[in-house]
């Protein structure tokens, strides 16, 4: 009672983060070009940054960057969405089934429907029911490829085309180049200069025969980021993930905004499966194959920013575009990482991590050494080289990363402090 | 809304009349009668669970009262949402506040009222708007800031700027200096005042009630979930308005005669421990204490007190010196060893130290003797008499429970602490290490508490302890001692020292008292 004394309990201010300005990502950028041109020349592995690779990588990359936009959405109102994987099936089957009847676009539609279904689901438990998210995640995984697998049953075995297994082949949708600039930079690419021809092939992959999809996917991508965080609906959504007791005294209506963020996260998934459907001709039982996992990765290495994750979504397509060139591409690619490792392990140097650094420079080394031992790497690991990459990435380079202060917990009206 | 019909007193900007609450198994609030003046600071203060929180909650629309009128501005309002209160001009600034660290001040002011523009956010109105509201009550408050980026005083101002943007004319303030620095109280008096300039009025909820007679223009005591009196400042004094709000006379904390033997029970010697920056936070301690002597060590929080309680208790490891118990050196000793050997320990945070708020009481009377009687029957936990045991120290110790089943977080503060202080001199400690006994709860707790230290005491125990309430310390031990950056610096007679004298050796500008 009688107050004692309160002296000296004054909080630090948390020191400023530093945010890397625009010109700096375009540094890092150019840096990471010129590395990449370096590798392509030591190895003579053209496919590093051959027009075809950039194509593959952005076909593999958009399925990925959808989920890890559904993923996005979900987080930042607060619930873990675990179950993008199981949203992303119900849009390829969605896909599979309207894409062969009525064209492609059709079958984008549907896929999204049957994801914003899977969202829903996944709205009711987390949101309404107060289930962990993390179960509710689970158990949407678990049901729906059993669900596409039996649909897939009733409607494609006796289609023409179809099987127990897989729908009918689905037409792709329409593919877009900008007019003129193919040619000039074929032309440039095939002359083989370091770095000029390098930047030619991958501004080529980027410009030509590009997918609608693709487009609708950048589209989407800046979209989230101009809703999410310019605009009051984003605001609100965002407050939902960091301080729900907060923006409930406010006026907000958690529930609604953690709805609405878990529905459009369960559309985007489901768009995303869509995509994946439409651009590998079919529907096939299994088809996801943990892309919604990685999208979560990506998410997540991206640190919760639609910039970031696109970069993250990028990086796994580009791998997986890799693994599919084969060997020589693949064994390029060790050196590319023993490069990366050892940029991160100076790095994280930098910023007081010793044991992380130590870590990086030795994994870098032995890659390095690997590399120049080896002529090529066996093909049963060429497969794995996405999920080394994304596990060794993931690991190292994500060290100061921060969710959504309140995500993952299960929220209810009127308790709050 | 005009605030003063045409020719006559102006109305009441707030009015609550036999206002009810109840929550399963409690009243909250019964038959709570308030008038607050326009343009005022009120005060409403109480103990902690006197049911200020609940009526004000109430007020804002987050909770509705079973029974009882509310009127704001004269007119009766019926409140179902804190939008509804928002909108009849009450704004509210929580104890802990609503701000969401990772978002600007600007994104934490606006949300859920948000100037659009075109598409999006119109984020040049808003900045304009918070530069505005800042200036006029000199807040100082800069919009684009990260929140997670401010300190505590600054945090506060957000959240009444962000009361203030939504046009709110009469605030709520919920214990608003228990997280400041004097500094800082000084500052924010010096805000409300401005804001009672502008015509504002302001509800202060506080407990502390030197702080509340320095700024209040009007005081409403509540008491056990109802209002006991209404008082002018000028007419009162700290010790009046305590007195009101227990509703008796306050307990003081004092010793008898000396019970001090010349039998040394602890004795600390050379006690070193350094961070994990290699800075010495305890720095080369040394005392000892005698059975039957209460030794005080006084100190602003975070120069080391915590620290040496945790080596005394072997929770963390020094770097050098030693412990001894009753001649016995208990150095090298595990935690459960030296509570098996006779050390009791009241922690001083005891949600995350003390008890286990979702275990039971008798569950929690087993924890720190999981490996003794009467808790354990060799390896196995005896359920039987570890509740008989449970039910003694209810009953000993006036833990109020509706029983020995229920989870310690339905027990109020005082009443958890009074269960850990019979847990603890349970097993017959001849130690006992008493960390902030009495913080955050009521008087009649802390009476107890004391009664319980008094005894101990008398029973021959050694006793630390540490408190940040000068008066307790001052009345409570036989020896005093002062501890600033890990070193014990001063000793003094309790019998002649006063708080100011603590005080400044506390902080360092009393060396020459040495």
């Amino acid at each position: 009672m009688s107050g004692g004394l309160a002296v000296g309990q004054q909080t630090a201010p948390a020191a400023r983060r530093s945010r890397l300005s625009p010109m700096t990502y375009a540094l890092i950028a150019l840096g990471a070009l010129l590395v990449l041109s370096a590798v392509r020349v030591i190895t003579g592995a053209g496919d590093l940054t051959s027009t075809g690779s950039v194509q593959a990588a952005l076909t593999a990359a958009v399925p990925i960057a959808m989920a890890a936009l559904a993923g996005l959405w979900a987080e930042r109102a607060g619930v873990i969405n675990i179950g993008l994987e199981g949203m992303m099936v119900l849009g390829t089957f969605g896909a599979g089934y309207a894409g062969y009847q009525w064209g492609p676009w059709a079958g984008v539609v549907f896929g999204l429907l049957l994801g914003v279904l899977g969202g829903l689901l996944h709205a009711v438990a987390t949101v309404t029911f107060g289930v962990d998210h993390i179960i509710s995640g689970v158990a949407i995984n678990l049901l729906a490829p059993g669900a596409a697998l039996f649909l897939s049953k009733q409607f494609f075995a006796d289609a023409a085309g179809g099987g127990q297994k897989q729908s009918p082949r689905i037409q792709d949708a329409e593919k877009v180049s900008v007019p003129g600039l193919p040619d000039l930079l074929g032309s440039i690419e095939d002359k083989r200069w370091f770095f000029v021809s390098d930047l030619a092939g991958i501004l080529r992959g980027l410009t030509t025969q590009v997918s609608l999809l693709t487009v609708l996917a950048a589209v989407l991508i800046a979209g989230s980021a101009f809703v999410l965080w310019k605009t009051p609906l984003g605001l609100r959504l965002r407050s939902c993930g960091e301080a729900p007791v907060a923006a409930e005294s406010l006026g907000v209506n958690v529930y609604k905004y953690k709805y609405l963020a878990v529905t459009a996260s369960g559309a985007f998934a489901g768009l995303g499966g869509a995509i994946l459907a439409v651009t590998s001709g079919q529907f096939r039982d299994g088809q996801t194959g943990g892309r919604g996992f990685i999208g979560l990765a990506a998410m997540i290495f991206g640190n919760w920013r639609p910039g970031g994750l696109a970069t993250g979504a990028g990086l796994f397509g580009y791998t997986d575009a890799l693994a599919l060139r084969g060997s020589l591409a693949v064994h390029a690619l060790l050196l590319l990482l023993a490069i990366a490792l050892v940029v991160v392990a100076v790095w994280q140097y930098r910023e007081g991590a010793p044991v992380l650094s130590a870590v990086s420079a030795a994994i870098g080394v032995l890659f390095a050494w690997w590399y120049f031992t080896s002529d090529g790497i066996p093909p049963e690991l060429v497969g794995a080289a996405p999920y080394v990459v994304t596990i060794l990435v993931l690991a190292l380079a994500s060290q100061r990363l921060r969710a959504p202060r309140a995500v993952g917990e299960v929220y209810r009206r009127g308790e709050g402090k | 809304m005009s605030t003063e019909p045409p020719g006559g007193e102006p109305a009441l900007a707030v009015e609550l009349t036999g206002i009810t609450k109840r929550f399963p198994g409690v009243v909250a609030n019964s038959d709570v009668n308030i008038a607050v003046r326009p343009g005022t600071v009120h005060a409403l203060v109480g103990e902690n669970g006197a049911g200020k929180s609940t009526l004000m909650k109430i007020l804002y629309g987050m909770q509705r009262p079973d029974e009882g009128a509310i009127a704001v501005n004269g007119s009766p309002v019926d409140f179902h949402s804190p939008a509804d209160a928002i909108r009849a001009g009450i704004g509210m600034v929580h104890q802990h506040f609503m701000l969401a660290d990772n978002l600007t001040v600007l994104e934490n002011v606006v949300l859920g009222d948000e100037p659009r523009g075109g598409l999006g956010l119109d984020f040049a109105a808003a900045r304009r708007r918070i530069r505005e509201i800042s200036e006029a009550y000199g807040l100082g408050v800069r919009p684009d800031r990260l929140v997670d980026e401010l300190g505590v005083g600054e945090r506060q101002r957000v959240e009444i700027l962000k009361v203030l943007y939504r046009g709110a004319r009469i605030l709520i303030l919920d214990e608003p200096t228990a997280v400041l620095v004097p500094q800082e109280v000084d500052e924010l008096f010096g805000n409300l005042r401005d804001l009672k300039a502008e015509g504002l009025t302001i509800l202060f909820i506080s407990h502390k009630l030197d702080e509340v007679l320095s700024v209040a223009d009007d005081i409403t005591v509540m008491r056990r979930g109802t209002t006991v009196a209404s008082v002018a400042p000028e007419e009162t004094t700290a010790r009046k308005l305590a007195e009101l709000m227990v509703g008796s006379a306050l307990p003081v904390p004092e010793l008898r005669e000396s019970t001090v033997t010349d039998r040394p029970v602890l004795t600390v010697a050379n006690l070193t421990l350094a961070d994990a920056d290699g800075r010495k936070v305890l720095d080369d301690i040394s005392f000892t204490i005698h059975a039957g002597e209460v030794l005080g060590i006084a100190g602003v929080e975070g120069n080391g007190q915590a620290e040496l309680v945790e080596a005394l208790m072997g929770i963390r490891k020094p770097d050098s010196g030693s412990v001894h118990l009753a001649g016995e050196d208990i150095s090298r000793l595990s935690t459960r060893a030296r509570r098996e050997s006779g050390m009791g320990y009241i922690p001083e945070d005891r949600h995350r130290q003390g008890v286990l708020l979702e275990a039971t009481l008798w569950e929690n009377r087993v924890l720190g003797h999981q490996s003794r009687r009467p808790s354990a029957r060799g390896p196995l936990i005896d359920r039987r008499s570890a509740r008989a045991d449970t039910q003694r120290i209810v009953e000993t110790y006036d833990v109020r429970t509706p029983g020995i089943d229920v989870h310690a977080s339905a027990l109020s503060g005082g009443n958890q602490q009074k269960l850990i202080v019979g847990r603890e001199m349970s097993g017959n400690p001849v130690v006992l290490i008493a960390s902030h006994p009495t913080r955050g709860v009521d008087v009649g707790a802390q009476a107890a508490i004391w009664d319980h230290i008094r005894r101990a005491r008398a029973e021959h125990l050694a006793v630390l302890l540490i408190s940040a309430d000068l008066d307790e310390l001052i009345g409570m031990s036989d020896t005093l001692a002062v501890i600033l950056r890990g070193r014990l610096v001063a000793d003094y007679d309790p019998g002649t020292v006063t708080p100011q004298d603590l005080g400044s050796a506390m902080t360092g500008a009393g060396r020459d008292a040495e």
